[in-house]
């Protein structure tokens, strides 16, 4: 499986399309009648503010040459209420618009998380695991301001554009058509532009993807960096990282700031147009009154123009992150539900494997025609060297990855027609690397089972003889741990760990080395419980300690991806073997010593 | 505010030159912007008006070129306030970055991953934001406010004076504004790392979470932050429809001054028509600065929430610092001493009065139940943490008197929690030796135990490898994580449980091999197994933070204590048979 690191940008080929755009608009539909109402609201506004140029203009042309005081105050208190009248547009658009923005970026965050939580281990494998992150939180508030912002003054200096339009054909229909020759201009521009701002920008976003894995990663992975001294590559590393970053931010922006000058270009000459022939028609149908007033409206003319092409250049910006964003929504998780998936009813927990083929890569075997029968109940053990596929075994009972090739069945059903959930639920495993949630140690163990009551938990604790060292913590249950797991030792991480999978009340549970970090004092003790723990339950144990493997109901020897030996105790060293060799020479050694 | 504001600035301050040339065209530009409308009032006076028509070319004409000076002044400006926000930020984050290498084992024990990020990210992008754009349109708008109210001061001095009047006002509710929406933001900040927190732990923790199917749960605790996240950013938003909409308002009320004491003066025949029209072009620059001040003390205020939580987290001082008395050392010999070694974790002991020697080249084992205090040991020769009683020596001189890198660079630990980074295999074990060679790691490997799995895998020593070695087993991570400190060849090595996932085959064999690399260095192991530790010079026994036992293997067992019960158990009897290797490598040992 390809894998990335920080400094490899992910490729992504797509055409710039509207069609990430027509994704993003499915998240504004649910607030469709607010946009409408708040389009009309800012309609009010804009119309209230146009009132302006024409009051002044009024004024200047009969008002004031007529001296009418009393008409002055009027129109000025005209202004007031269109004034006052925009004000509370405004609010309402204020609030409108965060309103809908902040629902469709939590929408949209959501929706990616919720996606991420069925994706498979390959996927979190094969990525830093900051690139993820920026994701769900950075490049979706990115789109915050495209959201919230953007869209509603679009619409609203759309609806304003056609406006002050309304009132230029009003004054004089040759002189606003004059004022249009702009726009096959600027869209001539804009055309020119667009294409390296897209290219520019998806640079940006790769970069930033991987600034941030790499500090990530080296937060994550700090002790290391101090125990090796490694600060000064790393921070030449990070300086690389960096500095690619601010370049391609620099080379994004030097593109997307040439649409601003060429509007204001486009602008006056135009303007400049309209005076000229404006002047010329002057008693010829155009009164002086009516182009002042003319003129000013092209100034508020170019206006929604320059911000219609700022919002142009957001979603250019925008789609940089929305395809990245869109492309972790249409990851396929490879272990999925099948659609005729069914819940998986209470198992008993009879586990088989039918010639059970595995690889993670193509054309990989990690293991070879598995078959295996356990019955409900019985305790299975399973030895050999570090590599040999003893953790693949018991992953792909989980469901982590689902088989190659082959079947496994639990209770007789295939486990890939079961829904993932129902499967999982069932089982208690405890992971090789045991993994520490911030919050508390009873939070940690509850894990297992969210509804158990403070006393379970305890007493899973207690089964799993963690309750010694955590009730010996000035704060008990109550102390917070991190991630990190910190003043935690590995081996308490793993009781933790284990009284989490304890908790869960497994019919089938997996234990991958649960003890390896673990004194041998502590093991014996959890040794003698353990009977009464795997009671009623199957039970997969893998270990390089031995201790409890004799105890199992069978014991797997496991040797390059398959079975070379199986059978209780008694039974494989009655087969001379492998397993019997290594009872021989403890034979022998005991005797020497 | 003013605190943040001269943080930033001392980053800034670099790149003066830049800015101030930055800020003088935004000056040039904000003359130019009068202009426009001087010769567009002209055009109406003396051409419309006025019916001289030859000078519409001139005016038009200047009209053309201003602009387009002023296009590409500003926009030439615009690239070098990116340039010297670009910059500034560069440096804070090499700055954090640095700061985060620095900061001890303490530090990150009490920090989540996704707070941190959170400051190098999401916050940087408010400082980003704020030096980029803040800055210069606060100028901008305060020299084109400074200049429309010159201008018109100019031109009719009572008319400027009528329309100023409303101007307190307009500061009375800005000032109301920046006060009430500061908190909002830090309240913003604050949920954003915490928001940031979830999502990453569950991406790290993600194998627990599909191992427990709470993908439920999970999304329920995130949707409570994300929910929280946007209920903070509404709060926010709350401020702003009070107050943004006054100060707009009032804004506006501008033109209608001037419309009506504009009117009245022209009436009154004080002011020309031409003067009124030319405040009347002027209205934007006094009108819009005004509507903009909410604006920008919200971004000033978003600014100074996110500068306070970078500057705190640039401020945070390593307990542990370098206070060298700088000895110059080549080579460390390897003599470690612990003197009365007594180490608290806030207010809990971990370890107490510890005392022993080791000589140059000794191999010292460490057993004792999870939890005794055995890494907190060897972190403290390492110095990740310090001692808080007692010295501990190398080569004869406190820890803490070495230059903390050279001491580290001396040693090369194995942790018990193996971090590996999403690199290739190569590039994992060459961590502390980026320069080696591929025989050297290759060696390494080899040593370790490592390099026939690696050479099995279809891109060997190129495969890379995620976070944590995700993909790899317990065991191949502990190899690879044990090469890399063979490549490191230190003067003392120290192995944190390094072989417990390893199968007793592996593990004797990598005994052997580093028998003879050790040679003059001196060893810790930690250990559970007595088969790691039984050939060591000197075995310490702990527990609860002490040392209760002490001695080479024989003398041990001989003592009959607690050694001897943990071997015991170990090797058990014949029929209760624990670790068939084990038990014959221990005894054929004895």
């Amino acid at each position: 499986m390809a894998r990335n690191k920080f400094d490899v940008d992910e490729e992504l080929e797509s055409p710039f399309s509207f069609i990430q755009l027509k994704r993003l608009m499915v998240y504004l539909k649910p607030y469709k009648k607010k946009i409408l109402f708040t389009v009309f609201i800012m309609l009010i506004a804009s119309g209230a503010n146009l009132i302006g140029p024409y009051l002044i203009s009024r004024a200047i042309d009969e008002e004031i040459p007529g001296k009418d005081i009393g008409g002055l105050m009027v129109l000025a208190g005209v202004y007031l209420i269109a004034i006052i009248i925009t004000g509370i547009c405004m609010k309402y658009k204020i609030r409108m618009m965060s309103q809908i923005g902040q629902s469709v970026i939590v929408q949209i965050r959501k929706d990616l998380f919720t996606h991420l939580q069925k994706l498979s281990f390959t996927f979190y494998d094969s990525r830093p695991h900051g690139k993820i992150l920026v994701r769900v939180v950075n490049y979706v508030n990115s789109l915050s301001d495209l959201l919230s912002n953007g869209l509603i003054n679009l619409i609203t200096d759309l609806f304003s554009l056609l406006v002050i339009l309304g009132f230029m054909f009003a004054i004089d229909v040759k002189l606003t058509l004059m004022a249009m020759i702009g726009f096959p201009i600027l869209a001539a521009v804009i055309l020119l532009i667009k294409n390296a701002q897209r290219k520019a920008w998806q640079m940006l976003s790769n970069k930033q993807s991987n600034m941030n894995a790499y500090i990530h990663e080296s937060i994550n992975g700090i002790k290391v960096t101090q125990a090796f001294t490694r600060e000064e590559e790393n921070k030449r590393i990070f300086s690389e990282v960096s500095d690619s970053y601010r370049s391609s931010w620099m080379r994004a922006v030097k593109i997307q700031f040439l649409l601003w000058p060429s509007i204001e270009n486009i602008s006056v000459l135009t303007t400049s147009l309209i005076y000229v022939v404006g002047i010329s028609l002057i008693g010829d149908g155009v009164t002086v009154g009516a182009l002042v007033a003319f003129v000013g409206y092209i100034g508020m003319f170019w206006a929604p123009i320059a911000n219609i092409g700022n919002f142009y250049n957001a979603i250019i910006n925008a789609t940089a992150y929305l395809e990245r964003i869109f492309e972790m929504i249409d990851e396929k998780p490879t272990v999925k539900d099948l659609p005729i998936a069914s819940e998986l009813p209470l198992i008993k927990g009879k586990v088989e494997f039918k010639d059970v083929t595995f690889g993670y890569e193509e054309g990989e075997k990690i293991l070879k025609n598995i078959n295996l029968s356990v019955n409900s109940g019985e305790t299975i053990a399973l030895v050999g060297a570090t590599g040999s596929g003893k953790t693949t075994i018991v992953s792909l009972l989980s469901r982590f990855y689902d088989v190659s090739s082959g079947r496994i069945e639990i209770d007789g059903v295939d486990i890939q027609s079961a829904t993932i959930a129902s499967l999982r639920k069932q089982m208690g495993v405890m992971l090789q690397d045991p993994f520490i949630f911030s919050g508390t140690i009873m939070d940690n163990i509850r894990y297992g089972r969210l509804d158990a009551t403070d006393e379970e938990v305890i007493e899973a604790a207690k089964a799993v003889q963690a309750h010694p060292f955590i009730s010996g913590l000035s704060e008990g249950y109550k102390t917070e741990v991190n991630e990190r797991g910190t003043r935690l030792s590995t081996g308490q991480r793993q009781l933790i760990s284990f009284a989490r999978a304890l908790l869960a009340d497994p019919k089938i549970l997996i234990l991958d080395e649960a003890t390896s970090s673990i004194d041998t004092e502590t093991e014996l003790a959890l040794q003698k419980g353990l009977e009464t723990l795997l009671a009623g339950r199957t039970s997969f144990i893998i270990a390089h300690r031995l201790s409890t493997i004799q105890n199992a109901n069978r014991i797997l020897v496991i040797d390059k991806g398959r079975i070379i030996e199986e059978g209780s105790h008694k039974e494989l060293i009655g087969q001379k073997s492998y397993y019997w060799k290594l009872h021989q020479s403890q034979h022998q050694s005991l005797d020497v010593g | 505010m003013m605190q943040s504001i001269r943080w930033v600035w001392g980053y800034i301050r670099n790149f003066r030159i830049r800015l101030f040339s930055g800020l003088f065209l935004a000056l040039v530009v904000s003359v130019l912007n009068m202009l426009n409308p001087y010769f567009a009032g002209k055009i109406v006076d003396k051409v419309i008006y006025g019916q001289e028509n030859e000078l519409l070319w001139i005016f038009l004409g200047s009209m053309i070129g201003v602009t387009v000076i002023k296009t590409i002044v500003r926009y030439n400006y615009q690239i070098m306030f990116e340039r010297v926000s670009q910059s500034v930020i560069f440096n804070i984050r090499e700055k954090l970055y640095d700061t985060l290498n620095k900061l001890d084992f303490r530090f990150f024990d009490q920090t989540k991953t996704g707070d941190i990020m959170a400051r190098m990210t999401g916050d940087m992008e408010a400082v980003r934001h704020f030096t980029a754009w803040t800055i210069y349109m606060i100028f901008e708008n305060i020299t084109i406010l400074l200049f429309a109210i010159g201008f018109m001061f100019y031109i009719h001095p009572p008319l400027a004076l009528a329309m100023l009047a409303v101007t307190p006002i307009i500061g009375f509710f800005a000032m109301r504004l920046s006060f009430t929406v500061k908190p909002t933001f830090s309240a913003i900040r604050g949920q954003f790392a915490r928001l940031n927190s979830v999502v990453q732990e569950n991406i790290s923790g993600n194998r627990v979470v599909k191992a427990f199917a709470k993908e439920g749960y999970e999304i329920e605790k995130f949707s409570k932050e994300n929910e929280a996240f946007k209920e903070k950013n509404l709060d926010s938003s709350r401020v702003w429809e009070k107050y943004l909409p006054i100060l707009d308002s009032l804004a506006g009320v501008l033109t209608v001054v001037m419309i009506v004491v504009g009117g009245y003066m022209v009436i009154n025949q004080s002011l020309t028509m031409g003067e009124l029209v030319t405040f009347n072009s002027l209205i934007w620059a006094l009108n819009n600065p005004m509507r903009m001040a909410g604006w920008l003390l919200n971004d000033v205020q978003r600014f100074v929430a996110s500068a306070e939580k970078v500057e705190e987290l640039l401020n945070t001082e390593p307990e542990i610092k370098n206070e060298t008395k700088s000895y110059n050392v080549k080579h460390f010999k390897g003599v470690v001493e612990f003197d009365q070694v007594s180490f608290s974790y806030g207010d809990e002991q971990v370890l107490n009065d510890i005392n022993f020697k080791v000589r140059q080249g000794q191999t010292v084992g460490i057993v004792g139940p999870t939890g005794a205090g055995k890494s907190t040991l060897v972190n403290l020769l390492s110095r990740f943490y310090d001692a808080s009683e007692g010295e501990v020596r190398l080569d004869g001189l406190n820890v803490r008197d070495w230059d903390i890198h050279k001491l580290r660079n001396s040693m090369a630990t194995v942790m018990q929690d193996i971090f590996l980074f999403s690199d290739t295999i190569e590039g994992n074990i060459a961590y502390g030796n980026p320069n080696a060679s591929f025989q050297a790691v290759q060696a390494a490997a080899k040593m370790a135990e490592a390099d026939d799995f690696i050479s099995k895998l279809p891109e060997g020593y190129d495969t890379i490898i995620g976070e944590r070695g995700v993909g790899l087993s317990g065991g191949q991570r502990q190899r690879i994580a044990l090469a890399r400190a063979i490549l490191k060849n230190p003067s003392i090595l120290i192995l944190d449980d390094t072989t417990s996932a390893l199968d007793m085959e592996t593990e004797l064999r990598i005994q052997r091999t580093l028998k003879s690399f050790l040679n003059e260095k001196t060893c810790f192991i930690i250990a559970h197994r007595i088969s790691s530790v039984k050939d060591a010079d000197l075995i310490l026994v702990m527990e609860n933070g002490t040392i209760i036992e002490r001695g080479n293997h024989k003398e041990l067992l001989a003592k009959k204590g607690n050694y001897y019960k943990v071997f015991k158990n170990q090797v058990g009897n014949f029929d209760g048979v624990h670790d068939f290797e084990e038990v014959n490598y221990l005894n054929g040992a004895q």
